[in-house]
């Protein structure tokens, strides 16, 4: 284990001291970037969440100052309940989605099971399927009076009653973490595969057997990932509202998301919302600090100057049973799902059930036809590849900044780029719109607006990601470079993002997908030109037209399963795989 | 209003005769004033519409029936959801100006609060004169019109259930023989199902909903939930929205339609104009083209309702004029309905 602590030599730390001159003769390229950074991060965060924080407090009505909107938000204690709720949810999801995905990404990256590539990109297909769809699909399969596993299961056991019941609060956790888990498993597998070989096999050596080397070496060396990981399945979960309102409310459950919904009918109390979501706002602070707590100051730096060798640990004959719990994850998330939804997509009319006549594929041919359902298609890649660009750099420096304590003002730093994930998002959206949308930067309508706010709404995600990779990079490695003559930014571009190449595509995946799908801010930002997937969604499923969004639903799953494919040739041969 | 005066269509070219024959035959009157109405319209050559019913393809089509009979003026129409586009309307009233020329939302307090505000245009559409009799009241003192009108029936699914025994009035769905496999809407989720809450609560006094509570109905989050729940086999009857179920049976999914004996329950949805927008002349001449009858025949291609008398309804629905409708007032939806809710949290959990 590595003892090395997380901080870099003071000799690189540009801590001015004394008069002016020499804070100025101090400045240098890295610091402007990092203050610009700083800038657009308080325009895109601050401004919002500002607003947010000052109309929690101020009267629907006349603007006054008051207290009334907390009472409205927490004035009944059912409204209390669904705060535990959903505290209790996100916290059996999250852990869910670690057993789910830990042994995954373990598999994938460190040992020789078969199948890795295949896994890793229906990993991401679990991840690209709209949690709405995902959840209608698990309607399908595990519905109490009519679900497929239900029925079969009567069928083969003569059994009067089915085996599961969706609408419970174990189908709903169930469901969630199937489509929540690829978080876990991008961060940790990517950890993973920084951590050389060298500490296991001294482990090893030294007697420990393959089980004790993984809890006590491996495991604890990725730690921040798995941690950073869960943390964003656990906003994620707080703040979703599509699988609630289909698999919670039927089970008469209350989660705050579906809560919040309620302030938003007439009369609107947008105000209230506000209120309501401030503890979000404090939980995400605690978690936080409970991540500090845990992470110590104990070091986690894989990634020396040395450079490593990872060799994959042979399992043997239990290469398969990791490759079948593998399978069974990604049958569970992505084929049996989609098994059930071909039934629609394949469908002239998907109530009639399985039968020849009913096969068509004119739900595919009419949504890839129409012009205006293909430039909607457009713009939510387009725009979401933009957001994940501007996210990820973004991140980069925030999490570069901070992790090498670049600045006094770390902690806000980190601050701001987390807050975005845990504000719901219809909140969050009210401050884009109010914020943006009229003058001074006058953006109502443009794709700009919806750029920025999916960059920022997923900002956490990559800033999490980012985070984790650097605290495994030696900072020696830039030392070097600085004392060689090169520029902090020369040391970023050169060495800093070669080494984390992978982890950056994964970043970049993570904000790219969650932007195609998501609803509450677009629906606060789009124009009629600018319209995006997650509309047309919203359109179709209150049209009752099932057929074609399944038939959407399996047009994304191939088109991100084609994208992922280019993303892993772009990023090239894992360099620290030689075998020999 | 100036008078009426029946003319040809004075410009009867190309790009009118490509809107919609048939409706037009039955007659749209440009009377003088509207012909001022678009030339003045044109000078502003676009219109912005915020639109809280259908779907944005929809929409379109109606903005480009719009554009083909005035040439010159585009519409530049944003679907949201009514909530979504009240809150849009509300931030930018803070900020000075409106985006949006017209509105259109399904929940009607949004316009009482709006009038109240002083924040819409007082404006009667000529054509409104035209509109089914029993909605032209619905106008907010002369400061908004109908444009959508939201219907809840009984459906079911005729492969689980004949149509012999299929529920023919509210109280039929009462009957125990409907344990586990009724859906509906939320009141909470919805308005529409709250405003059907309120209607079922005036007609059979809440009991109505602690009988319906025995019998363990899913209860989904909006009207049109009822659709995708049927077809999926989990449930067999349910209270629904007849223009998404008629959608959908059209494919050829197995749904049918009971309006119900004593009568369907209907929520009218208003347009209106919002004081200090762009284009206040094209708004007006929207607010017409939204009352005439090429809108209504493109609702009607499009299984919703026809605002009209002369368009004919959908395939398998029934005009406005041929059932028994009930409407629980404005005053009453906004007295009741938040009590109601608050009924629904303890009776439904």
């Amino acid at each position: 284990m590595s003892v090395t602590h997380e901080q870099a030599s003071p000799a690189v730390l540009p801590r001015p001291r004394g008069g002016l001159s020499a804070r100025v003769r101090r400045l240098e390229a890295t610091t402007l970037v990092w203050v610009a950074a700083a800038l657009v991060l308080l325009f895109l965060v601050g401004s919002p969440v500002v607003s947010l924080i000052a109309s929690s407090f101020r009267s629907t009505d006349t603007g006054a100052f008051t207290f009334d909107n907390y009472a409205i938000a927490y004035g009944h204690l059912s409204d209390l309940r669904a705060l535990g709720n959903t505290l209790l949810y996100a916290l059996a999801t999250t852990a869910l989605s670690g057993v789910l995905a830990v042994p995954m990404a373990w598999g994938i990256s460190r040992t020789d099971m078969p199948g890795k590539r295949f896994i890793q990109v229906f990993v991401l297909g679990a991840f690209i399927t709209p949690p709405y769809l995902g959840a209608i699909a698990w309607i399908l399969l595990a519905g109490p009076n009519a679900g497929w596993l239900n029925r079969a299961w009567m069928a083969l056991t003569g059994a009067t009653n089915g085996l599961f019941d969706i609408y419970s609060f174990g189908g709903l956790v169930v469901v969630t973490a199937l489509y929540a888990f690829p978080y876990i498993f991008v961060f940790t597998a990517d950890a993973l595969d920084r951590v050389s070989s060298e500490m296991e096999e001294a482990a090893n050596i030294l007697g420990a057997g393959n089980l004790r080397t993984i809890f006590r070496i491996t495991l604890p060396l990725v730690m921040p990932a798995i941690i950073g990981g869960a943390i964003v399945v656990f906003l994620d979960t707080v703040a979703l509202f599509g699988t609630p309102a289909i698999i919670a409310l039927p089970a008469r459950i209350h989660i705050m998301t579906l809560v919040l919904w309620q302030f938003f009918e007439f009369p609107v109390r947008a105000e209230a919302a506000a209120a309501y979501a401030i503890p979000l706002v404090l939980v995400t602070v605690a978690l936080f600090m409970v991540q500090r707590r845990v992470l110590g100051r104990r070091g986690y730096v894989a990634l020396t100057g040395k450079g490593g060798v990872r060799r994959p640990t042979l399992l043997g004959g239990w290469r398969w049973a990791m490759f079948g719990y593998a399978l069974s994850v990604i049958t569970l998330a992505v084929f049996l799902p989609f098994a059930a939804l071909a039934q629609a997509a394949f469908a002239r009319a998907w109530g009639l059930g399985f039968q020849w006549s009913n096969l068509t594929l004119n739900n595919f041919t009419a949504l890839l036809s129409d012009a205006d359902s293909r430039a909607t298609i457009i713009h939510s890649f387009t725009y979401s590849a933009a957001s994940a660009c501007l996210a990820v750099a973004l991140a980069l420096i925030t999490a570069y900044v901070v992790t090498r304590r670049l600045s006094r003002f770390g902690g806000a730093l980190t601050g701001l780029s987390m807050l975005p994930l845990v504000v719901p998002g219809i909140v969050l959206a009210i401050g884009f719109y109010s914020a943006w949308s009229g003058p001074p930067v006058s953006l109502y309508g443009t794709a700009t607006i919806l750029v920025l706010g999916f960059s920022t709404r997923f900002l956490p995600i990559a800033y999490v990601n980012c985070t984790a990779g650097l605290r495994s990079l030696n900072p020696e490695m830039e030392d070097a470079v600085r004392i060689l003559g090169g520029s902090r930014l020369r040391a970023v571009a050169q060495v800093v993002v070669p080494l984390l190449k992978k982890s950056l595509v994964g970043s970049w995946l993570l904000v790219f997908i969650p932007a195609t799908r998501e609803l509450s801010t677009a629906i606060f930002l789009v124009a009629a030109h600018t319209r995006v997937i997650s509309m047309m969604m919203l359109d179709l499923s209150e049209n009752g037209s099932f057929e074609t969004l399944a038939a959407l639903g399996f047009f994304l799953l191939s088109a991100t399963i084609l994208i992922v494919a280019l993303g892993y040739r772009l990023v090239g041969r894992d360099f620290m795989l030689r075998r020999s | 209003m100036a008078i009426s005066r029946r003319t040809v269509l004075l410009s009867a070219g190309a790009g009118l005769a490509l809107a919609s024959g048939a409706a037009r035959a039955q007659g749209t009157d440009e009377s003088g004033s509207k012909k001022q109405l678009y030339a003045a319209a044109k000078k502003e050559g676009q219109v912005t519409w915020y639109s809280g019913i259908l779907d944005q393809p929809l929409c379109e089509k109606i903005a480009h029936a719009f554009t083909a009979m005035y040439p010159g003026i585009s519409v530049s129409v944003t679907k949201t959801t009514s909530d979504v586009a009240f809150q849009r309307v509300l931030q930018d009233m803070r900020g000075g100006a409106p985006e949006a020329d017209v509105f259109t939302t399904t929940d009607a307090s949004q316009m009482t609060y709006l009038i109240g505000k002083k924040l819409l245009v007082k404006y009667t559409a000529e054509n409104a004169q035209g509109l089914v009799k029993s909605l032209q009241a619905f106008n907010g003192g002369g400061y908004y019109q109908v444009s959508w009108v939201g219907q809840v029936v009984l459906l079911y699914n005729h492969r689980r259930v004949h149509a012999a025994d299929a529920p023919k009035d509210w109280p039929d769905l009462t009957d125990a023989k409907w344990k586990n496999q009724i859906t509906f809407g939320s009141p909470n989720y919805s308005g529409l199902v709250g405003v059907w809450t309120v209607g079922m609560t005036q007609k059979y006094g809440w009991s109505y909903f602690d009988k319906l509570a025995k019998l363990n109905p899913l209860i989904g989050r909006s009207i049109d939930d009822a659709v995708t729940v049927l077809n999926s086999g989990e449930r067999s009857v349910a209270a629904g929205n007849p223009s998404s179920a008629l959608r959908s049976a059209a494919k050829g999914n197995p749904l049918s339609v009971n309006y119900p004996t004593s009568s369907t329950l209907i929520d009218p949805s208003p347009s209106a104009i919002l004081k200090g927008s762009h284009s206040p002349n094209a708004a007006k001449l929207f607010m017409e083209f939204l009352a005439g009858p090429e809108y209504s025949q493109i609702l009607a291609d499009g299984f919703e309702q026809p605002l009209r008398p002369e368009v004919k309804p959908p395939a398998g629905a029934k005009s406005l004029a041929e059932i028994k409708t009930f409407a629980p007032s404005l005053a009453d939806i906004e007295k009741l309905l938040p009590g109601d809710k608050q009924k629904w949290r303890s009776t439904f959990g």
